[in-house]
């Protein structure tokens, strides 16, 4: 299984290795942005400032900066989506360079495995967990390559948003984009569900019936006019592949509230303008004319209508629309600061206020500013202070609204699949069968509450999965037989914690696997197995801190 | 043991088998020198909580009926009339009253069950029926209502218990609209710690049993180093997420412990027989073994097969005398083992069936006017409350609705109906909306 990898870790590490060399390497990865043309220090600073000033307005004491140590963990899990070497730990934490943290997070947004991790992000937040079968599908229709091409060549969220609502590749190199739509079979209401969190940030699932009852701005006129921009959209399958078609005509109805009262379906959308288009009578059939039609620009691809809502929901809502900026930053302040200033991330209406208004402001007016630059965005936030602040929270602090200590978070099943595979067998394959397997159990990605499941437990404990994974592994270079060719269990327990944790074992630690280990020298191979396992199953191994 | 608790103050779960072990632990390590491997071991390996202490709590079993059996061919029969099926009505122990001689067995203990004649629901339609006849009432968007055996899991359930409290027993994968209903959120406003786990015929607990190439003594020892490793990062950390994770490593064992709760072979051959061999017989006894062990709420049902739009009298004829014995048998085993008195047995589907027959000898949906019946936690056996007219097409006298039903349950099991809900900056909920009152008539 591992044979076929495409290595991303030996790229990864050449990645380290040149920017020793040269220091601007991501500028070779082909950048879609000008990295320099706004000063994001003064940006990270600002950020600090505010925050500063809201925890002396708060009277609270925020957590002292984590330690090295921590910040290399930290920042493997969090940019790049998995915990880092003992080599890549040790080289961190040997740099003697002042701004050495910079310098990393430098290095980890502009790798492959930046790519990987947040292509793994956005599928979840934008699709959903789903079967293996689907996996495979939204692989083979290039959704997840177009995914990691986002993130490679760091794309203008603006753009990426216009290229999946419009589903019209430029060309069929494009072609992934599609999917977001294609999957959801003409389910135009799952679809207007599934655009209002994924880019605006607001649920509108309960205004199908009635206004929202407690975000009174969220009204039935836009969950409807949201749904009547895609309800004229088929899927059809093209000789390019999968494709978006669009009618011309049809999809007027009225929808009714709890009192019974109708309304036409305007095409329209919350904090937007209603787009003029003509309805005809009740009783009038109008015809589908060839002339309502232009060719597509792709030869093969499905006809374009003269008047096409898709495109009109593109250009005149979505393009620029505040909440598409709005929404996405707060989205990266969320994975990055463990919650977002609006929280629940996907919730940003009049019930769940910002936690820090002018910041979400500032950030939101920055971010387009930069062209909605998200690399830009992910290392300005990452290099804060509170970003690298120690994550034991302090005495006297409830709020996790404060940001003033890293809030814990548990770790993706993908992060979890990959620093596994790294931590027991020194390499990975982001579509392993570990990685497959543990993504069917566990599959929250940034829950409102962290609250584990029983399910979750059993399934570490008991299930094939974990199990056959630790042991299969009996590779001369893999953790298990490592450890066993040491000499004395102190060398072991030391191995086992560097490597799972990132750290030295305390003394009371490698007591506790030295009185293990030397029970029984027979089954020495199985007691380090079970050591393995008690590590790995550990809230310090499960939660990125 | 646990009189030797101490320095437990960083202890999230406040339990004292952490401390405890881990001091046998350590010293097993001091002593390590002279330990043999066996005793060694034994200071591994966690006793599982098998001896869990059982709180003498109200309980209930709900026979879920779904697709809505007929009133006519259980207990309102109306012989001789032209809504009558083929089928006679006997007489029951309770003089005067009679119900369909498909239930033979029922008749012989009516001084033990309550019936309502006069249910008058409104939805006609299977999904909305589940939904009104399982939590009590009407949605009201955008809030979900909890199921009544997450609401009973909430109030009476021991949240230490190694077994499941809310258990939905339910061979069958299928079921129509009982089908798109099982895949919603049952739990609703209560969360979903209160949810069922679902058991019975192909479902079970995933991952319940230990790996087959992992010893008992391995699984436990690497559990107990897990615990050691994972407590001490919460207690440095004072790390609440680690706590809630910690939490439900704890529970892992004991749900292990119970894996033989789910499994229908560790039932007894003289049960299995006497219920009988069919699936919602089968899952109906395996019903009372879980409340026997520390279920609150158990929910039978076995897909959707109630809804007879075709040939309702030959597939009543089946399964009804299926239904006649497990209500006796459950109703006898419960009250021969002293448990009857807080175990409360609910048998009813979301509504009735129409008075006429349809061109495919069917009876459709009729929610004007059915019946349902209880035993057991707080009900008046020997009562039957409410009727119907002539011909079983309107309620003649005291209607129930759903409201009223649920208050009486309620009431029943020692749960207060009226009180509120209440949720942070939104609208308050009763537990039973308006002024309703429980049927004092069959209450004990």
């Amino acid at each position: 299984m591992l044979t076929a990898v495409i290595s991303p870790l030996k790229h990864h590490q050449l990645l380290i290795y040149s920017l020793r060399i040269a220091a601007c390497v991501f500028l070779a990865i082909g950048s879609a942005h000008a990295e320099d043309d706004v000063d994001d220090r003064d940006l990270t600073g600002t950020i600090d400032q505010m925050l500063s000033d809201s925890w002396t307005a708060a009277g609270v004491t925020p957590a002292e900066t984590c330690s090295d140590s921590v910040f290399v963990r930290r920042s493997y899990l969090d940019l790049v989506g998995r915990i880092p070497t003992v080599q890549e730990a040790e080289t961190f934490l040997q740099d003697g360079r002042s701004d050495k943290r910079a310098q990393l997070i430098q290095v980890l947004t502009t790798s492959e495995d930046y790519a990987q991790h947040f292509a793994d992000m956005f599928d979840a937040l934008l699709m959903g967990r789903t079967s293996q079968r689907n996996y495979d599908e939204r692989s083979k229709h290039q959704w997840r390559s177009y995914l990691e091409r986002v993130f490679r060549e760091n794309q203008s969220w603006n753009d990426v948003v216009a290229e999946i609502l419009l589903a019209r590749p430029a060309s069929n190199d494009d072609r992934g984009a599609v999917w977001f739509l294609f999957e959801r079979k003409e389910k135009h209401q799952e679809i207007a569900e599934a655009v209002a969190p994924a880019f605006f940030g607001i649920r509108i699932d309960c205004a199908q019936c009635h206004d929202h009852m407690s975000a009174h701005e969220i009204e039935q006129a836009h969950y409807w006019g949201l749904v009547a921009f895609f309800n004229r959209s088929k899927n059809v399958h093209t000789k390019n592949g999968p494709r978006i078609s669009e009618d011309a005509i049809g999809g007027f109805s009225e929808f009714a509230n709890l009192e019974g009262d109708s309304s036409p379906n305007l095409l329209t959308f919350f904090k937007s303008v209603t787009i003029a288009e003509e309805r005809p009578d009740k009783d009038a059939k109008p015809e589908d004319k060839d002339d309502l039609y232009v060719p597509a620009g792709l030869d093969g691809d499905p006809r374009v209508p003269r008047f096409s809502r898709r495109e009109k929901f593109v250009d005149e809502i979505v393009s620029d629309h505040p909440l598409i900026a709005r929404a996405f930053v707060n989205r990266i302040w969320a994975m990055l600061m463990g919650r977002g200033i609006v929280h629940p991330f996907d919730e940003m209406d009049s019930v769940h206020p910002p936690s820090h208004p002018e910041l979400l402001d500032l950030l939101a007016e920055d971010f387009r500013k930069s062209d909605y630059n998200i690399r830009r965005l992910v290392q300005t936030i990452a290099s804060t202070k509170a970003y690298q602040l120690g994550s034991v929270k302090p005495q006297g602090i409830d709020d996790p609204a404060t940001f003033a200590w890293y809030l814990e978070r548990p770790l993706t099943a993908e992060q979890i699949g990959r620093s596994m595979q790294l931590g027991v067998r020194g390499n990975f394959d982001n579509n392993s069968q570990i990685v497959q397997q543990v993504r069917q159990s566990i599959r929250d990605v940034m829950p409102k509450e962290n609250v584990a499941t029983v399910k979750d437990a059993l399934f570490l404990t008991n299930n094939a999965a974990v199990n056959n994974f630790i042991n299969e592994s009996n590779d001369k270079n893999h953790l298990t037989l490592r450890t066993l060719n040491l000499g004395s269990p102190q060398q072991q327990a030391e191995l086992l914690f560097q490597t799972i944790f990132g750290r030295q074992p305390d003394s009371e630690e490698v007591e506790t696997v030295a009185s293990y280990l030397m029970q029984n020298q027979a089954s020495q191979m199985d007691r380090i197995k079970q050591v393995i396992w008690s590590l790995i199953t550990s809230a310090e191994f499960r939660f990125n801190h | 043991m646990k009189t030797s608790r101490s320095n437990t103050a960083t202890d999230g779960c406040g339990s004292p088998e952490h401390d405890v072990h881990r001091r046998l632990f350590l010293q097993g390590y001091l002593a390590a020198g002279a330990a043999s491997i066996a005793s060694y071991s034994g200071l591994f390996s966690v006793p599982t909580i098998a001896d869990e202490v059982k709180r003498h709590g109200k309980k209930c079993i709900l026979l879920w009926l779904c697709g809505a059996p007929s009133q006519f061919e259980t207990w309102d029969p109306k012989p001789g009339t032209p809504t009558s099926g083929p089928f006679g009505a006997i007489s029951t122990n309770l003089p005067g009253v009679k119900i369909s001689q498909l239930m033979p067995k029922c008749a012989t203990m009516m001084d033990k069950l309550a019936v309502i004649r006069s249910m008058k629901t409104e939805p006609s339609e299977h999904f909305q029926g589940i939904d009104v006849l399982t939590r009590g009432d009407k949605p009201r968007p955008p809030f979900v209502r909890p199921i009544l055996g997450s609401v009973i899991a909430e109030q009476l359930g021991q949240l230490d218990s190694p077994v499941p409290q809310f258990v939905l027993l339910d061979p069958c994968p299928e079921g129509n609209e009982f089908k798109a209903f099982k895949a919603g959120n049952w739990a609703g406003w209560l969360g979903a710690e209160y949810g069922p786990v679902r058991a019975g015929g192909e479902y079970s607990i995933p991952d319940i049993l230990r790996p087959e190439n992992l010893t008992e003594t391995d699984h436990s020892d690497r559990e107990a180093l897990r615990k050691f490793f994972s407590r001490k990062f919460q207690n440095e950390q004072r790390s609440e997420a680690a706590a809630s994770y910690n939490a439900a490593f704890e529970r892992v064992r004991g749900l292990m412990s119970c894996a033989p709760l789910f499994d229908l072979k560790n039932l007894p051959e003289d049960d299995r027989q006497r219920y009988g061999l069919g699936a919602f017989a089968q899952h109906a006894l395996q019903a009372r073994h879980l409340i026997e062990n520390g279920s609150t709420f158990v929910m039978v049902a076995n897909g959707m097969p109630w809804d007879n739009h075709v040939f309702q009298h030959e597939m009543h004829q089946m399964l009804v005398p299926e239904l006649d014995n497990v209500i006796y048998q459950l109703v006898t085993d419960l009250h021969l083992r002293g448990m009857l008195d807080d175990t409360l047995v609910i048998a009813m589907g979301e509504f009735g069936r129409t008075p006429w027959l349809n061109e495919a000898r069917g009876r459709d949906h009729y929610p004007n006017a059915w019946s349902m019946a209880m035993a057991g936690a707080g009900i008046k056996g020997g009562t039957v409350f409410g009727a119907t007219d002539e011909h079983g097409i309107d309620v003649a006298e005291n209607e129930v609705d759903n409201r009223r039903l649920f208050a009486t349950i309620f009431r029943a099991l020692g749960i207060s109906h009226q009180e509120e809900y209440v949720l942070p900056g939104l609208p308050t909920f009763q537990r039973v909306e308006g002024d309703t009152k429980p049927i004092n008539e069959i209450l004990v």
